[in-house]
């Protein structure tokens, strides 16, 4: 029979209801009275053989209740009663109560909230129209493209409805009462109609203006509309200043939106991107491209079209287009998180298991003290399965309660959950309590009541009605499939709980060992800073030089300023380029194999501030300047890397291809120690710094588009005490030469490296506190069945005692039990560590998945957790008086 | 008298449609149609037979209508469907083979093993 028509059965039955207890009461009446009626043809008396027939036909009113089970028709009713049976029984021993809606409000509230992070970050589609179709296209699946290769790509691939690309620019918003350093982008015009989302005000751009001299205007997010043009329509159609240049704006988009979803995702603000003369240019990879697939095309065919088309590029233009990725927009923006985020899922869900397993014990000693009850109903004629149902309802009724109280739990935990993730986790402020998460919480709350519930009804209702009855509840002996259900729940209790702590465990020492890490400066009492020139009047060409070496200056005469200096890119927090060079006297080398460097821009007084040791030659100073000879620091891995076996400093190279401009050659005057560049896990790569004062691009005064480019510098400085007093008194420094002066990013180096290493706190702390809940909850669980199980065999104890055994030998006697359920339990947990670390091995730094050390120290912390916890009731046993145990039965 | 039998599990329903197989009866005429034919050799409890009915019409293979009974009182017949005809077939032929294994079992001698 179909659920649909057992459902359709029990409605028509409530429906008809009482038409049905009105025949179903005839019917047996003219049973009864017919049988009296053939008895007293046998010669009884109408009364005798009324009662007769009565005797015969049995209880009419189970009689009754079967009829209406058989249809289905108490199915309500018996579950109102039920509800009401469950009420009372919860009512009556509310300590116990308690515990278990606590215990299962921790589960379950720790799970949707898990969950809800995990629907909200990995789950979802992202937010474009059909979202699916959107990939992007990248070098190495990593790295930005050239504009030519784009073009190229575009016009020679059939698989894509369209293709896009997105530059990051960040400009001076300038002209309104406080400038400011604003992230955005500037994207070619068929970007925005292939995400699919429509502006809530104006519109997007149209075609023709992602040309040059065209491309002066501007679309808004909903959030600098908000916070600089105080949501005013009327800004539609006005001029903006953006880095001393007005934009027209044009559109503002709905709040919520956001591009690009893995990189600048910051960004606030879009303008045209006119690729103008860098059209034909295959060698500056700035760009991002994005593409929407054509129906039925699918990510292997998109992918087989890109590779034939730049294995075709490749051989036009050796050295270009090598290993260019299709990468889902979906699994790049997720991909990073989604082996952290399932781990956690996974441990939160371990936590719910043992929660189950705890709420089980419970239910079962409880279960063993309702005997008397089952058998009473029992022998009143319920089912087994009547009593099963009865322990269901009751264990989902808990359940429920645990519920609505995880619900609540659930909530605040999302909060502090948002509030506390790292910042690279993606569409994390979408997180929130929604009706999927209150789905889920749902659904775990009905499976986690079964899963607790069945065992102990399961259980409780195999009662032999005679022994309970007539032993009076006394109980002597506990059955041994009883006391071996609750043995193998402690001891899944102490696997999962093990499993659990090995993974903390090796978190904890993962980031003991990030903390170790030596990232080659000293980032204590480090500030930092951006100050962008653009659109004020230090930007123009000649001056920027002036004002960067006085700025300097200023603050590094400002009170509790150690040493300052100034960077094109702080290491960890900023953007990284990487830069081809050549090596004086050595053969030009084939495309694609030059050395290479990551190309930073600096100040004397840099490697100062940072304390950044310099292992050979000398630091940049004052008078590398513009007149001078070019000169360069690289680190000790480029040192290694291009001149092994032989001392650079001395050597000649040159960036760009420019080779016969002399002053495009830089002698190498120092080599630096290996510092961190872009994430702390880094292994050291070449590192070449430039000096920034003998730079024309970056002095703005080359004259080429490059200038906009490099119009800030990041300000370093040392300081003495606190960093935060420092930087105010940095950006009073700064503003004292222009109010027009736009600062940003105001950071320490400490918050930086905490920045960097913030995703293996927030995992450690997480997978910590779900170990410690665990830990508890199974040592609550030993406890219990050994303090339960010393309980029950107090009686033996006596006998043992009086018999000759020493209070020792009891205390071996109970803990022995304990011991052994760890041991099993510990052993489990072992082997299903191992494979469990594995899994997280992505997460780990410094440490092997199988740390013999990690997995060896969180055994033995289990197990001294479990000996203390079955101490306690063995020593409660070992204070039996024999005498009165035994006279107590 | 020989002693009665009490009845195995689960062949009540199974008796219910046979009864009714010969001709449309109310609760009282089936359970004394059984007692009947089985020459009163099976203890039957008077009150599960409903239970079986209302079960037994749950599952579609009897129906029910309210008629007058032989002494001119209002009583619920209870009449085989299509598909209980099929179910009482298709349970005899378990019933006889199942019976056929069981007995053959029992009768088995040392000499035959």
């Amino acid at each position: 029979m179909s659920l649909w028509t057992q459902f359709g059965s029990w409605t028509a039955a409530t429906l008809r209801s009482s038409r049905m207890e009105r025949e179903m009461d005839e019917e047996m009446r003219f049973h009864i009275e017919a049988r009296a009626a053939d008895l007293a043809k046998e010669g009884l008396t109408p009364q005798a053989a009324l009662r007769q027939a009565r005797l015969e036909f049995g209880g009419i009113e189970t009689a009754k209740g079967d009829c209406r089970d058989a249809v289905g028709v108490s199915f309500l009713e018996t579950l109102l009663q039920d509800v009401r049976h469950g009420i009372r029984a919860m009512v009556r021993t509310p300590a116990f109560t308690a515990t278990a809606i606590v215990v299962l409000a921790l589960g379950i509230g720790a799970n949707t909230a898990i969950f809800s992070v995990v629907d909200a970050v990995l789950l979802r589609p992202l937010a474009y129209r059909d979202s699916g179709r959107l990939v992007t296209i990248l070098m190495n699946g990593d790295g930005p493209v050239a504009p030519a290769n784009y073009i190229d790509w575009r016009d020679q691939s059939q698989s894509f409805t369209s293709m896009g690309a997105a530059d990051y620019w960040s400009p001076n918003l300038t002209g309104v009462d406080s400038p400011e350093h604003i992230a955005g982008l500037k994207v070619t015009q068929s970007l925005f109609p292939m995400l699919g989302i429509e502006p809530m005000l104006g519109r997007l751009f149209v075609e023709g203006e992602d040309k040059d001299g065209a491309d002066r205007e501007v679309i808004l997010s909903y959030r600098l509309w908000q916070r600089r043009f105080s949501s005013d329509r009327t800004v539609l159609g006005k001029p903006i200043v953006l880095d001393g240049n007005a934009y027209i704006v044009v559109g503002v988009m709905p709040q919520g939106f956001q591009f690009a979803p893995f990189w600048a995702t910051k960004s606030e603000l879009w303008v045209p991107n006119a690729l103008g003369s860098r059209l034909h240019n295959r060698g500056g990879n700035s760009l991002r491209i994005f593409a929407r697939m054509k129906d039925g095309v699918s990510l292997q065919q998109a992918r087989a079209e890109i590779a034939s088309v730049t294995g075709r590029l490749e051989q036009q233009y050796p050295g270009t287009n090598r290993n260019v990725v299709v990468t889902s927009l979906k699994e790049k923006v997720v991909g990073p998180i989604e082996t952290p985020l399932l781990v956690l899922l996974g441990a939160v869900a371990f936590v719910l298991l043992i929660t189950c397993a705890n709420v089980a014990h419970m239910l079962l000693a409880r279960a063993a003290s309702r005997q008397k009850e089952v058998a009473l109903r029992a022998a009143l004629g319920a089912r087994r399965g009547r009593i099963i149902r009865q322990f269901l309802t009751e264990s989902i009724l808990l359940g429920g309660l645990g519920g609505v109280a995880g619900l609540v739990l659930a909530v605040g935990a999302t909060r502090a959950l948002i509030a506390m993730s790292p910042a690279n986790i993606p569409r994390v402020q979408t997180v929130s309590i929604d009706f999927r998460a209150a789905l889920f919480l749902f659904s775990a709350t009905i499976l986690t009541s079964v899963g607790f519930g069945l065992a102990p009804a399961l259980q409780a209702s195999a009662v032999n009605v005679n022994d309970t009855l007539k032993e009076g509840g006394r109980g002597a002996s506990e059955g041994f499939r009883r006391s071996r259900l609750r043995s193998l729940l402690v001891v899944s209790e102490f696997a999962l709980a093990l499993m659990l702590l090995v993974g903390a465990g090796l978190m904890i020492r993962t980031f003991a060992a990030l903390e170790n890490v030596d990232p080659g400066f000293n980032p204590h009492n480090v500030v930092s800073m951006i100050v962008s020139v653009a659109g004020s009047k230090e930007a123009e060409a000649g001056h920027r030089e002036v004002f960067y070496r006085q700025l300097i200056e200023r603050v590094q005469s400002l009170p509790g300023v150690q040493a300052a200096g100034g960077i094109n890119h702080l290491p960890l927090a900023g953007d990284l380029w990487g830069w081809p060079f050549l090596i004086e006297g050595r053969p030009k080398p084939r495309p694609g194999e030059s050395p290479i460097a990551v190309y930073r821009m600096v100040t004397p007084g840099y490697f100062k501030s940072m304390q950044l040791p310099l292992v050979r030659g000398r630091d940049l100073t004052e008078a590398d300047n513009e007149t001078a000879p070019g000169v360069v620091v690289i680190n000790e891995q480029a040192a290694k890397q291009y001149w092994p076996g032989e001392d650079p400093i001395g050597k000649r190279i040159c960036f760009g291809d420019d080779t016969t401009n002399p002053t495009a050659w830089l002698t190498i005057i120092g080599i630096a120690k290996d510092a961190k560049q872009d994430s702390w896990t880094d292994k050291a790569t070449p590192e070449a710094y430039l000096a920034a004062f003998q730079n024309h691009d970056y002095l703005g005064d080359s004259g080429t588009e490059a200038s906009n480019h490099m119009s800030y510098i990041t300000l370093v400085a040392r300081t003495a005490g606190d960093p935060a007093t420092a930087a105010a008194a940095m950006k009073e420094a700064a503003w004292s030469f222009d109010r027009n002066l736009a600062i940003s990013q105001v950071v320490t180096m400490d918050g930086v490296v905490a920045e960097a290493n913030a995703q293996p706190r927030f995992e450690m702390l997480l997978l910590t506190i779900f170990a410690a809940v665990a830990l508890v909850l199974a040592s609550v669980g030993i406890y219990g069945v050994i303090s339960y199980s010393a309980s029950r065999r107090t009686h033996e104890i006596g006998v043992r005692m009086s018999l000759g055994a020493s209070r020792s030998d009891v205390l071996v006697l109970v803990m022995r039990q304990g011991v052994w359920l760890a041991v099993a339990g510990s052993v489990i947990g072992i082997a299903g560590a191992l494979v469990i670390s594995r899994l997280m091995a992505k997460l780990l730094y410094g440490v092997q998945p199988t740390d013999p050390a990690t997995f060896a120290a969180m055994a033995v912390a289990l197990g001294a957790v479990a000996l203390v916890a079955c101490y306690v009731p063995a020593r409660r046993a070992m204070q039996i008086n024999p005498t009165a145990a035994l006279r107590c039965e | 008298m020989e002693k009665q039998l009490d009845l195995l599990q689960g062949t009540l329903d199974m008796l219910i449609l046979k009864a009714i197989s010969l001709s449309p009866l109310h609760g009282y005429g089936i359970l004394l149609r059984i007692q009947q034919i089985s020459k009163e050799r099976l203890e039957i409890q008077q009150g599960s037979l409903y239970p079986a009915l209302y079960r037994l019409e749950h599952h579609g293979w009897i129906t029910s209508e309210w008629g007058e009974s032989e002494n001119n009182r209002r009583a619920r017949y209870y009449r085989l469907t299509a598909a209980g005809k099929r179910q009482l077939q298709s349970e005899t032929e378990r019933w006889n083979q199942m019976s056929a294994v069981i007995s053959g079992i029992l009768r088995a001698t040392p000499e035959e093993l």
